[in-house]
């Protein structure tokens, strides 16, 4: 018996690992019908599932893919980073950048799955899709499927509700009491999840739904309620008074980024300074390593949002006009390609937060950077303005009611008799399984017009004029193909990233110059070095002139050296 | 040759400790804090806690005796500001002191009662710069940094142009220049007027060449991030010395990751640029909104009285305001670290007053717009002090032709006294570090009093008092999830229910001197225990048996 069940067992991996026969599938348009790394897109992985993923895919896929770690996180899980692109093209630091992180709170675990599909559809799309190719040899994608692995482990394997922890694992006295982590969730009922606790009550104003029974709904003003609300599953462990105060956690790992960070009395779950928190530490090192980076996308969830900074008012200067105008189309785009989705920004229509990663990629790096908030209520029925109405139902015709634990009733050492159900904590936030990889393929698209759209720059047109006396003048223009410049306005102000250099390489340069309007034959002479001009940015489906006064005008190169814009040669 | 050794180390220390007349670098200091610690070890823990970039230790002094982790504590802090000198011999000077007396009965009870996290230099790379051969006032650490963030590293340093050993300016005559001479002092440089019709002379420039031939002057040498530009208390972005964000360095981490694991931590004493101490911050409306950029209204006091204690023990007169500064540390230690946050930077240059005596007066010509330059130099010249480099002729490269001239002030002079001012300053700075500490927090459980109601039931009342001279939990940290609330635990034996009263009572202030009354009813015979207070204001426990 044993021995037949690994025999079955070993027979389902090498099935799971290994393409199908060719014969007996048909492709449906837009996805790999044969794929070398076989994923079901409708199920959610732990850190351990996400490792052997990654592993399979940078073992198929050596060319395109390959599989480093961006450090440990406090735990000592590897933060596994995928760099995507077509490595027979080019160096992967001389191409824009995109970077895609997931997960970074901990209960928002979708992320993962979509930034995972997004390495696996690049990579197994390869070699049908000519726009995929492209995309590789100009571009190259740096994915870290999750950036808090210890809380996404704890999310999965412990019981949590569809909002816990949202923290990482490091112990914190959230009630300053100087006991740390004493008075958490308990899983009274033992099933896993941490759902509601309700009490029948005399005075309380909410009463169960005639038509849903599982569900809680307000007593009208002049009706009489049935029950009272008593919180998240718990006790008071610690005599307190309170229930559920220390627990896992807390602090915001969301809250901990290097541009305009508060402390936590100011900026609730703010830790003790930008990147106090190993995990984001060392996507902040790996980001200040990559200067190519240009664009990001750090998936959250929920709500069906394209968030783009800034996450406070008073920071509304750091995205000015210019930057506005390429989030907008960006944004904009993604509202067609997500249906349910609205491109938003932050403090305006979410809430005030300091310290967000977006607004250290935007502004304290010159990165254009969007967060979109995975999955919305509009997916229950296509619908705008669906409630809990519609999510109930949603779970009984959809679901057939595997989301939602019925009240049970249960003895409360604190609160006496109870009733203890709600929604399980892979709902409502979390895609539904038959929803995901819509969803994710949706969002990957989104990311991809993005990256799309990060800087491709062209040596267009190299012109010489004789002026005599062996003298030649070369006049080159170098285009920018796409909307999102190499410097954006935040860096320019700053100076974030150092100027793009278009270099001369063969004749002797007399002189150099940046030429400021053609027409005119206005031009800012460079006296130093003027091998290498310097321009403080190519602007988006725009372009800049340069000229050199030089002897021997044979054979030369032009080459093009730009941190987000990458390097282009193109010789004569 | 052993023995050699020891008397040359023995006189070493004299001229160091015994007298304190010398600046120490850091391998000086290292020795110091190590003879400290085996000289004193029940007393003293001696802790690196970082290597910086430049391989120096970030060395924290960890003092008091017993448990002293358990104590309210005061954390005080040199190198600041690197290129201030001064600092680390106040902060270093001040444990030497306070250990030689640890014997007296005084010290000896402050110590089992409070501990001391003295940091001789947290900026030790930048402070280096003061012992090398071609001194500049620094403040960088060893960081590489792109200050001119042009995409090229330290390409346009400082220059030592009349090799002198020492970084100071260089005036060009130039038709164009801005500058000119001032009229109480030919040496001394200013800025001419020209609302007023005055043409500059000069070109005023950084001793040193433009290297990368970019039109500026040295704006991109060795030295990096200042220590006290690089923490989170409105941080200057992008800045030169910033960093590129706040908390970027070694340092800074590894002193904050500390300091947020002292949860005893009551105040915290600076030498840096910063003065509080002379002058008192002072509560202004304006900034007290949603993120606070001045002092909080009920803090102000506790700032007066350290300011009234170190005006007592220290007796210089005169401090110039100084302001805190964008990303700096006293800031920090206040508004984020929600401590009680002083800052002095220990001295200062006298006033100079032209002699009375009108043959004496005659020697100055009239300071009329009062230039501090000019006081300065004629204080300095008055004590014998040689602060001045002669303006002298030079071939500067980027200007032939010209008339260019090296000379100015030295570096370091105006912000550090002549070495044989240390010991006073170090003794009067160390009484009024130890006065502060003892006006700690403390929490204390007073009028206890136990009835004896019907049926077994007791009725407890105690109230909580703070007798210390500094608040529990400053204002500006009632909401600041690293200061620890004012906790009143009720520990009951076996048997024994509360009807009344809270098992845990936690208060997010406690004033000086302020109390509170508690009260509770038990059922049940025997001990019971109320435990009160928070690691900076001391806990106290109280058995009582019903």
């Amino acid at each position: 018996m044993k021995k037949s069940i690994l025999i079955l067992s070993i027979v389902l991996v090498s099935v799971v690992t290994q393409a199908q026969d060719a014969a007996s599938v048909f492709r449906a348009a837009g996805t790999p019908e044969n794929p070398k790394v076989q994923v079901s897109w409708n199920r959610y992985y732990t850190h351990s599932g996400i490792t052997e993923i990654c592993k399979k895919l940078a073992a198929a896929h050596p060319d395109l893919v390959k599989l480093s770690s961006i450090g440990k996180s406090y735990q000592g899980r590897e933060m596994w980073l995928l760099t995507v692109t077509d490595f027979k093209k080019g160096k992967p630091e001389e191409k824009p950048g995109f970077y895609i992180d997931g997960n970074i709170h901990s209960n928002e675990i979708q992320g993962s799955e979509m930034a995972l599909y997004t390495a696996w559809y690049l990579a197994e799309t390869f070699k049908d899709v000519a726009f995929i190719k492209e995309l590789l040899a100009d571009k190259v994608f740096y994915i870290v499927p999750t950036i808090n692995p210890d809380a996404r482990d704890h999310y999965m394997k412990e019981p949590n509700s569809p909002h816990s922890p949202r923290s990482g694992v490091i112990p914190v006295d959230n009630d300053r009491d100087g006991l740390i982590d004493e008075d958490g969730f308990d899983d009274l009922n033992g099933d896993g999840h941490i759902t509601m606790m309700i009490r029948k009550s005399p005075t309380g104003r909410m009463k169960k739904d005639p038509n849903d029974s599982r569900r809680l709904i307000p007593a009208k003003p002049d009706e009489q309620g049935e029950y009272e609300m008593l919180g998240f599953e718990g006790l008071d462990n610690d005599g307190d008074g309170r229930v559920n105060e220390d627990g896992t956690g807390f602090y915001d790992p969301n809250r901990d980024w290097g541009w305009k960070w508060q402390p936590n009395h100011i900026q609730g779950g703010a830790y003790k300074y930008p990147f106090s928190i190993p995990e984001n530490r060392n996507v902040r090192d790996f980001v200040m390593a990559h200067p190519n980076i240009a664009g990001a996308q750090s998936f959250h969830n929920s709500g069906g949002m394209l968030l783009r900074g800034p996450g406070a008012a008073e920071d509304a200067d750091s995205y000015n006009n210019d930057d506005v105008r390429i989030y907008d189309a960006i944004g904009k785009k993604g509202e067609l390609l997500i249906p349910g989705y609205r491109y938003l920004v932050v403090h305006k229509d979410l809430y005030t937060a300091w310290g967000g990663e977006l607004d250290w990629f935007n502004s304290g790096r010159g990165i254009f950077t969007f967060s979109n908030e995975l999955f919305t209520s509009y997916m229950y029925f296509n619908r705008q303005g669906s409630g809990q109405e519609d999510m109930y139902a949603f779970d009984q015709s959809l679901l057939f009611g595997d989301a939602i634990v019925p009240w049970q009733e249960y003895d409360h050492p604190q609160f006496g008799k109870i009733e203890i159900g709600g929604v399980k904590k892979n709902f409502t936030r979390a895609d539904p399984g038959f929803l995901l990889e819509s969803d994710a393929h949706r969002n990957m698209a989104f990311c991809i017009y993005h990256a799309y759209h990060m800087p491709k720059l062209v040596v267009e047109e190299m012109t010489e004029k004789s002026l005599g006396g062996g003298l030649t003048e070369i006049t080159v223009v170098i285009t920018n193909k796409r909307m999102i410049p190499t410097h954006s306005s935040i860096d320019l102000r700053y100076k974030i990233e150092r100027p793009d250099y278009i270099s001369i390489q063969g004749p002797k340069v007399i002189a150099g110059m940046v030429v400021e309007n053609r027409d005119h034959n206005i031009a800012r002479e460079q006296k130093n070095n003027p091998n290498v001009l310097e321009v403080n940015n190519i602007p988006g489906m725009g372009s800049v002139t340069v000229r050199w006064i030089v002897s021997g005008a044979k054979n030369y190169t032009i080459k093009v050296d730009s941190r987000k814009g990458g390097v282009v040669t193109r010789g004569k | 040759m052993k023995y050699r050794i020891l008397t040359g180390l023995f006189l070493l220390a004299c001229a160091q400790v015994g007298f304190g007349q010398q600046y120490s670098n850091h391998v000086q200091v290292s020795q110091r804090v190590k003879s400290l610690e085996s000289a004193h070890g029940s007393l003293v823990k001696l802790r690196s806690l970082a290597k910086t970039a430049g391989g120096k230790d970030i060395w924290v002094l960890e003092i008091g005796s017993g448990n002293r982790d358990n104590n309210p504590a005061v954390v005080v802090a040199g190198g600041v500001e690197g290129s201030l000198i001064l600092s680390q011999e106040l902060a270093l000077g001040f444990a030497e002191r306070l250990l030689a007396g640890a014997s007296t009965d005084s010290v000896k009870a402050l110590l089992a009662s409070t501990a001391f996290y003295v940091f001789p230099n947290v900026s030790p790379d930048a402070t280096e710069q003061y012992f090398a051969k071609v001194r500049y006032e620094r403040s960088g650490n060893a960081s590489a940094t792109d200050d001119d963030r042009d995409g090229k590293i330290n390409e346009d340093p400082f220059e030592d142009l009349n090799n002198d050993g020492l970084i100071t300016m260089v005036r060009v005559e130039d038709a164009t220049g801005r500058w000119k001479t001032h009229p109480a002092d030919a040496r001394i440089m200013v800025q001419a007027n020209t609302e007023k019709g005055e043409q500059g002379k000069y070109i005023l420039i950084s001793e040193g060449t433009d290297t990368d031939k970019d039109g500026k002057f040295n704006e991109d040498g060795e030295g990096g991030v200042h220590f006290n530009k690089n923490l989170t208390f409105d941080p200057p972005y992008f800045e030169k010395g910033a960093g590129e964000h706040p908390v970027s360095e070694v340092e800074t981490r590894a002193v904050l990751d500390y300091l947020y694991d002292r949860f005893n931590v009551f105040a915290v004493i600076a030498f840096g640029p910063a003065n509080n101490l002379s002058e008192p911050w002072k509560y202004d409306r304006s900034k007290a909104g949603r993120i606070a950029t001045g002092i909080l209204e009920q803090d102000v006091k506790y700032n007066k009285l350290a300011s009234e204690l170190y005006k007592q023990h220290v007796k210089q007169k005169d401090a110039p305001a100084a302001s805190p500064q964008k990303g700096d540390f006293v800031q920090w230690a206040y508004f984020h670290y929600g401590r009680q946050s002083f800052s002095t930077p220990g001295w200062w240059a006298p006033k100079f007053e032209v002699p009375k005596d009108s043959a004496s007066a005659a020697k100055y010509k009239p300071n009329a717009d009062k230039n501090v330059d000019v006081d300065f130099i004629r204080w300095a010249e008055r004590e014998g002090q040689d602060v001045f480099v002669n303006w002298q002729k030079i071939n500067h490269p980027d200007f032939p032709g010209k008339v260019a001239e090296a000379g100015g002030f030295k570096p370091f002079v105006k912000t550090t006294p002549p070495a044989s001012a240390i010991t006073k300053l170090t003794d009067e700075h160390t009484k009024f570090i130890i006065a502060l500490a003892q006006n700690k927090p403390q929490v204390d459980l007073v009028n206890l009093k136990t009835e004896s109601l019907d049926n077994g039931v007791s009725r407890v009342t105690v109230t909580l008092q703070n007798k210390g001279g500094f608040p529990a939990i400053a204002q500006v940290a009632r909401n600041n999830n690293f200061v620890k609330l004012v906790k009143v635990n009720l520990v009951l034996s076996k048997d024994q229910t509360i009807f009344g009263g809270n098992k845990i009572t936690l208060l997010n202030e406690l004033d000086a001197g302020e109390s509170k009354e508690l009260t509770w009813l038990i059922k049940g015979k025997g001990k019971i225990t109320l435990e009160a207070g928070a690691p900076q204001s001391g806990v106290k426990k109280v058995d009582v048996n019903l």
